[in-house]
């Protein structure tokens, strides 16, 4: 009979530890990785040389999901993401392309252009907000082309979206990746498709 | 006088007989529009692609990746290029975005030469748009409960499910349409439950994904 109580002890124990670990892990932020993979554009590459510099704010990027009373509910970090798609298109686009650490690097000297991508702004739905049944990312950027003389070649803006659909046993947490993965490529399908058009950048070809 | 445990047998049974009752069933029904001849050789292959441009709604992937399955199989199979794998060799081209709307698009993507020289690796001589969707409806009530001394399910779940999906086949040789294929499916399943739950799936998806792969691969081949 004692062994029967402390068992039944026990397990109320066990329960209540499940409910308040629980409760904690339903009122904590959860993090999300943006991850993916990105393949390489089957594009023409443009004969130019260009630097890319991803800033702080790009490799680090990270956007918060407010709940409906204010508090943090999801974390979404996509620098790296993010850094990783422009390390797969820009190869395919441009001759030659490298990678620097600050805009005073002295390798921007042999380049023919600098260039610089920027989150601008972020945005999120969640079915259970919209009551759609679709996870839904937004994406704006501000595309910066340099000379190496650090004058603006050109400045544009460009915006992305990804959606992926809700399914039973998809997790959240799969469901904003799913959605971002979306917006990172079709933020690729349209840079490398239309960078020679964008005004700009095809006055600056032309002066080449 | 029955026990506790042959009255819960004779529910058993008794659930059994009306789950056999009410027997899911799914009804099918394929259109096929036809604007060209078709054929093709035994070294070439198809590829089918689904419709992601809407707002509202994408096709299913699993229901793209089935019906390439089925046209695969059987007699008169025919070779499909994967969906993923080929709209990651054609990346960025086919892209929500960028994918093209109409089969005269192709022209504006076959100049870029690097687009040809893939289609041409790949071998593909079709290539078939799906789009659509299952529209799902639940009805009924179906509630389960657990205590100290076992537990079970009490209730009857309903599920109409409406398929319907537009396959578009535009021949990469002519660089036209030839042709459209309807499916429509709907069909009842049902889900009784007397302590265990019975489910019985109508299949609707299944049945419109083999109608229309049987009815793609014929068309196809020309037959």
């Amino acid at each position: 009979m004692k062994l029967r109580e402390i068992d039944g002890l026990t397990f109320f124990k066990g329960l209540m530890i499940h409910i308040v670990a629980g409760l904690f892990v339903s009122c904590g932020t959860s993090n999300v990785v943006i991850q993916g993979s990105f393949p390489t554009p089957a594009i023409n590459p443009i004969p130019l040389s260009v630097a890319v510099y991803y800033d702080d704010n790009l490799r680090n990027f990270s956007y918060m999901e407010y709940s409906e009373t204010g508090r943090e509910e999801i974390n979404i970090e996509s620098g790296s993401s993010h850094v990783q798609l422009f390390d797969a298109v820009l190869p395919a686009m441009f001759e030659r392309v490298i990678t620097v650490n600050s805009m005073e690097d002295p390798e921007i000297e042999g380049v023919d252009a600098v260039f610089a991508p920027a989150i601008e702004e972020f945005q999120l739905a969640l079915p259970a907000k919209t009551k759609l049944e679709v996870y839904e990312v937004w994406i704006q950027y501000n595309m910066r082309l340099i000379d190496s003389e650090g004058d603006s070649l050109a400045d544009w803006v460009m915006t992305s979206y990804g959606k992926t659909p809700r399914e039973t046993f998809l997790s959240v947490e799969d469901g904003i990746n799913g959605a971002a993965v979306v917006a990172l490529r079709d933020l690729a399908s349209s840079f490398a498709l239309n960078f020679a058009r964008i005004p700009e950048v095809r006055d600056w070809l032309g002066s080449l | 006088m029955k026990t506790v445990e042959e009255k819960s047998k004779a529910i058993q049974k008794a659930a059994l007989v009306f789950a056999i009752g009410l027997s899911s069933c799914a009804t099918t029904t394929i259109d096929e529009f036809r604007q060209g001849q078709t054929g093709i050789e035994a070294d070439e292959t198809i590829v089918i692609l689904g419709r992601r441009e809407g707002s509202s709604f994408e096709t299913d992937s699993d229901f793209v990746e089935c019906v390439g399955e089925r046209m695969g199989q059987g007699d008169n199979s025919i070779s499909v290029v994967p969906e993923r794998e080929f709209i990651d060799a054609m990346f960025p081209w086919f892209e929500p975005r960028n994918a093209p709307l109409r089969a005269s698009d192709l022209e504006r993507f076959m100049i870029e030469d690097i687009v040809a020289r893939k289609m041409d690796e790949f071998r593909i001589r079709y290539m078939v748009w799906l789009e659509g969707e299952t529209e799902t409806d639940r009805s009924g009530s179906l509630s389960c409960a657990v205590g100290p001394g076992g537990g079970g399910c009490f209730g009857l779940a309903i599920q109409e499910d409406d398929t319907n999906f537009d396959a578009t086949i535009w021949d990469l040789e002519s660089l036209r349409n030839v042709g459209q294929i309807n499916a429509a499916a709907t069909g009842t399943s049902y889900m009784p439950a007397f302590v265990i739950p019975v489910p019985l799936p109508a299949r609707v998806e299944a049945n419109a994904c083999n109608r229309l792969a049987v009815q793609l691969k014929d068309f196809v081949n020309g037959s």
